[in-house]
């Protein structure tokens, strides 16, 4: 559907990447860093630490804080790696959802809280940044085609939560909107950006 | 402030970007547990933020390799989860009930099957919630049984208690699916279709029984194969379209 819409000119042919083969690869990996096995973590290493510190950094901004939580991550990676659970989803998601749950718990400190005063989440100036970098700019130019397809108010709730770390109360607070508002764009928001990505 | 079925299922959203927080998630999780259309939005929602973490990737410091293989090095690991022998259901319970005592006896390995497949705390907390309310509908006095093949390969069996508004589906020997690819359940009413939850992966080719609430007068049970994390609305034609007796 998204496809359709306007703004053709951004759409590029999506090269078919052997997404599921990779993804299948790391579940693999996790599975023999369960085992203890050193080898199969510094693959792990060399496939997600860039987008874990990506991550980290978009929501928590600091660098040294960033590179603290990206190594308190990947730890938790190696420790729990036999909690993984390939049923329960990938496990590229089990990996970023453990970085974005840390990251969140950085910033929504109390005192994480009053430094970030200056409460300018814009995360989409990370997105332009690494537009530029070879390897991620095939997932970011389909990111950012994607976000150009939400109504502003479903793209603000969902970057302002997601790259600024903010929970949907928050959100609500910063975008003068009702709760309930913003929990069902962020829903709308979420399934319209999945069917846009082809996510399966 | 009690918040209605409804107004939990929207926070599906707001879950998966990590943006409910306190009693709140706690809820959330709670009634996840018990709704599995809204567990596999919730999954596929998630596999959609993934993406969006994939596209600020950025270079990590140097030096940061050196410290988490060096950390991993001195780090001892969680041992596996291992799963306790439970006790599924109240079989005796169910057999008073049932005419059809073999059957039961089928059901209660099948759930067994179904706990085996769960490895950690959590994830047997909720299945065994799960089981207690599989066993009442097994119990009820109303329980009736469907069998029927899939034009696929493989069977699937219903049993239905229309007094409970509910169903158990199990299956055996369905054909194995590609990755990314599942099997998804579905209530098909006259009125409209509804998601009833994704079959769990099969152990020795057969799924442990999954429990779909809200069944109407008219429905038939279907299942179709659909993209990882399920749709709202079937995308390809069912490979079981089942009547129920009524």
């Amino acid at each position: 559907m998204c496809m359709s819409r306007g703004d053709a000119r951004r759409v590029r042919p999506r090269p078919a990447r052997a997404e599921g083969s990779s993804s299948q690869d790391l579940d693999g990996l996790l599975v023999r860093v369960a085992r203890g096995d050193q080898a199969a973590f510094e693959a792990v290493y060399d496939r997600l630490a860039g987008p874990i510190y990506g991550l980290i950094r978009t929501v928590v901004r600091d660098p040294a804080q960033s590179e603290e939580v990206a190594q308190e991550v990947l730890l938790e990676v190696w420790r729990t790696a036999s909690r993984f659970d390939a049923s329960r989803g990938s496990a590229t998601t089990w990996v970023m959802t453990i970085a974005h749950r840390r990251a969140i718990d950085r910033v929504r400190s109390v005192a994480a809280a009053a430094e970030r005063e200056h409460k300018t989440a814009r995360p989409l100036i990370a997105l332009d940044e690494v537009a530029e970098s070879v390897e991620a700019s095939l997932d970011a130019e389909r990111v950012r085609h994607c976000l150009g397809g939400l109504t502003e108010l479903q793209r603000e709730s969902i970057t302002l939560a997601y790259y600024g770390g903010y929970s949907y109360p928050q959100v609500a607070g910063l975008l003068g909107t009702a709760l309930g508002t913003i929990k069902t764009r962020i829903r709308d928001g979420l399934i319209r950006l999945r069917d846009c990505m082809g996510v399966s | 402030m009690r918040l209605g079925r409804h107004d939990l299922h929207i926070l599906t959203g707001a879950y998966a970007l990590n943006a409910v927080d306190g009693a709140e998630r706690d809820r959330f999780e709670h009634h996840l547990r018990r709704c599995r259309p809204c567990a596999g939005e919730v999954r596929g929602l998630r596999e959609t933020v993934t993406r969006l973490a994939m596209a600020v990737t950025m270079a990590p410091p140097a030096q940061l390799r050196q410290k988490v293989l060096a950390g991993a090095a001195v780090t001892r690991q969680l041992p596996p989860p291992v799963t306790r022998p439970g006790r599924p259901f109240p079989a005796g319970a169910a057999g008073r009930w049932l005419a059809a005592a073999a059957v039961v006896v089928v059901l209660a390995a099948l759930i067994v099957l179904g706990i085996a497949q769960f490895r950690t705390r959590h994830q047997l907390d909720s299945a065994q919630a799960q089981n207690q309310a599989i066993a009442t509908v097994l119990a009820a006095p109303d329980a009736r049984i469907v069998t029927r093949a899939a034009t696929s390969g493989g069977t699937a069996t219903v049993i239905i208690s229309r007094a409970q508004q509910k169903i158990v589906f199990t299956s055996a020997g369905l054909r194995a699916l590609p990755a990314g690819k599942v099997y998804e359940l579905w209530l098909i009413g006259p009125p409209r279709v509804r998601p009833a939850g994704l079959l769990p992966s099969p152990v020795a080719g057969t799924t442990a029984p999954m429990l779909a609430s809200g069944l109407a007068a008219g429905d038939k049970v279907g299942v179709t194969v659909e993209p990882a994390g399920g749709t709202s609305l079937p995308t390809t034609t069912p490979i079981l379209l089942m009547p129920l007796p009524a």
